[in-house]
């Protein structure tokens, strides 16, 4: 599979623009300190004060900066989103690649089970956790990622099972190379397009679901979050604030995510390459 | 009927990691199981005596295979538990609930299905014109909007500014409405929910729709149907339409899913009073036999949908049987 990522999405519009996007959030979240003027947890100043020169978008119901609390929300948006990512695609290529490699009984229970977690709704068995464990961002992060990898596992099984069969598999098994050897030098280089495709949907999906939870009211409370401020938004709503307080923040949140889903689309072509309109051995 | 064993064994295990998950998370909590099961306030208003029914019944003085035997024994007879919040089974509470959020996820799954797929005719048969560029684009961004957020937008517009439609619950409280004043009312209601969940789904049939609309108006059986001199319209929804529907299809479990979370946010925004928001309050009076009930009921109904779909899609389209699941 010999296929230019970078050309890839730079070559259409959709993805440029949703790389475009996404480096500005990324910038915010790296840079949040010196973006923001005010401490994010800072209660100092009067509560619900329309947009000034001193606060950019006002204050929210107990007097925080609610610009600050906007660009502090960035930090933890992304970094739910790129820890699932990364953890997921890794679970993902380790189950989809080593069952594809050793096959047998093993294959089939990794499979069986991934095919049994694909069917679970997630978000309620998060619910349900959380009930009991009130998840700090690391164990939000970990127990997302133990449930978001296996659509993934499905796609990278699939590949690998057809990389297998190549011919320079099977020159490397011909000069004596294990089986951790081929899938760490050559299977798993050959499916880098589909685990980017595989991590930047999994960013998304985190994203989306943080934020879900978030809005749910059982993430954290100490970290901002722009589920969060949408959920006290929420109880607002028959006040003028929601144009200063909930829409830049949902609007943060939708376009983070449409970033994401523009990028993979520009990707997406690359798993199937029909849309692309050109036919790809 | 030739539904592979293979999936039957998918949704057992399924089901199984949903008990073990129900069963073991109480009862692997530091400190007394009970307080786990029944939540802190349930535990100081109940007596000495109803405390050690609950042991007993519960096994919970037992080792973890009995206490599992006696969990599933309390399920086989239907009893989920009693919520000392709401002074009643869970099982009676969550079903009292069941039918708003069904509506609700039903209405916008078929609303959000036909316009996808609508949509996604239309556009596919224009690939490359400006409609279907700027449908794409538009539905792609719809793509990121969280149903939720969507909700609030709504709400504020059509409900708080403009006053157009009611602002929370399903029904307006006291009004004594009956007859076809009771079903305009809970319309009313149901408008602004459906909305959102539908303007948010949309797009997940739309992008489907379009991508096989492409591949499939590429087949020669089109071009033997345009040489028949049909219409448009025909050629547009009976051939290549209808061939175009099966990867919806497909998809309408794990999506059906994906509504029914989406639409536990939603029902917390316009205070609906489904199995959403029953989580929400449940949630927040930390009372959970409640939850535990709701992850059982939603989840099990979830599979099951799932499960049907893929009963009717075996059936549906004969090329799939005996084949793994799509990719």
């Amino acid at each position: 599979m010999h296929i230019n990522v970078t050309r890839e999405i730079m070559g259409s519009g959709p993805a440029r623009a949703g790389f475009t996007i996404l480096l500005v959030m990324i910038a915010m979240a790296l840079l949040a300190p010196l973006i923001a003027p005010f401490d994010p947890h800072d209660q100092s100043t009067a509560a619900l004060l329309a947009p000034s020169m001193n606060h950019w978008l006002g204050t929210n119901h107990v007097g925080q900066d609610i610009w600050s609390r906007l660009v502090f929300g960035a930090r933890t948006s992304l970094l739910v989103g790129f820890g699932v990512g990364v953890l997921a695609t890794l679970l993902g290529t380790i189950f989809g690649v080593s069952a594809a490699l050793i096959g047998g009984i093993y294959e089939r229970i990794v499979m069986r089970l991934v095919d049994a977690f694909v069917v679970i709704p997630m978000v309620i068995v998060i619910i349900l956790v959380a009930a009991y464990v009130k998840p700090t961002i690391l164990v939000l992060i970990v127990l997302l990622a133990l449930l978001n990898w296996q659509s993934g596992a499905r796609i990278i099984w699939a590949q690998a099972l057809s990389q297998k069969e190549r011919k320079y598999v099977a020159a490397a098994r011909s000069f004596g190379a294990g089986k951790f050897y081929i899938a760490w030098r050559h299977i798993v280089p050959a499916l880098g397009p589909i685990l980017l495709v595989d991590f930047i949907y999994g960013i998304r999906r985190a994203v989306f679901m943080e934020a879900g939870l978030a809005f749910l009211g059982i993430t954290d409370p100490a970290r901002v979050s722009w589920g969060m401020m949408m959920r006290d938004a929420l109880s607002f709503s028959y006040l003028n604030v929601w144009q200063w307080w909930l829409l830049p923040t949902g609007i943060a949140l939708s376009l983070t995510i449409v970033g994401l889903t523009f990028v993979g689309y520009g990707v997406e072509p690359i798993i199937d390459p029909r849309l692309r309109g050109v036919e790809v051995a | 009927m030739m539904f592979s064993r293979r999936n039957i064994i998918t949704y057992i295990i399924a089901l199984a990691f949903i008990l073990a998950l129900n069963f073991l998370l109480p009862r692997m909590m530091p400190g007394d199981p009970l307080m786990a099961i029944y939540g802190e306030e349930a535990l100081v208003a109940m007596t000495p005596q109803l405390k050690a029914d609950l042991v007993e019944r519960f096994a919970l003085d037992q080792p973890l295979w009995r206490q599992f035997g006696a969990y599933i024994l309390e399920l086989c007879q239907g009893r989920l538990g009693y919520s000392y919040y709401y002074k009643a089974p869970v099982l009676s509470i969550v079903l009292g609930r069941l039918p708003w959020t069904m509506l609700l996820v039903g209405t916008a799954l078929v609303l959000s299905t036909i316009l996808g797929i609508v949509l996604g005719i239309e556009s596919g048969w224009r690939r490359g014109l400006w409609t279907d560029r700027a449908m794409l684009a538009g539905l792609m961004s719809l793509n990121g909007f969280p149903d939720f957020f969507l909700g609030m937008v709504l709400l504020i517009v059509f409900g708080v500014t403009w006053g157009v439609f009611p602002l929370a619950g399903a029904l307006t409280p006291y009004s004594g409405l009956t007859g076809w004043a009771a079903v305009l009312d809970a319309i009313k209601h149901l408008v602004l929910p459906v909305a959102a969940l539908t303007l948010a789904h949309l797009s997940t049939n739309y992008l489907l729709t379009r991508n096989t609309m492409i591949t499939v108006l590429k087949e020669p059986y089109m071009l033997t149907a345009r040489a028949k001199g049909l219409s448009q319209g025909a050629l547009k929804y009976r051939h290549a339409g209808r061939n175009s529907l099966l990867p919806v299809v497909t998809q309408t479990g794990i999506w059906t899913g994906r509504v029914v979370t989406g639409a536990l946010l939603v029902e917390l925004v316009f205070a609906y009073p489904g199995v959403g928001y029953l989580t929400y309050e449940a949630m927040m009076a930390r009372d959970y036999p409640i939850i535990q009930g709701l992850f059982l009921v939603v989840a099990v109904v979830v599979l099951a949908v799932n499960f049907l779909v893929e009963l009717f899609y075996t059936t549906l389209d004969p090329r799939i049987r005996g084949v793994n699941r799509a990719y």
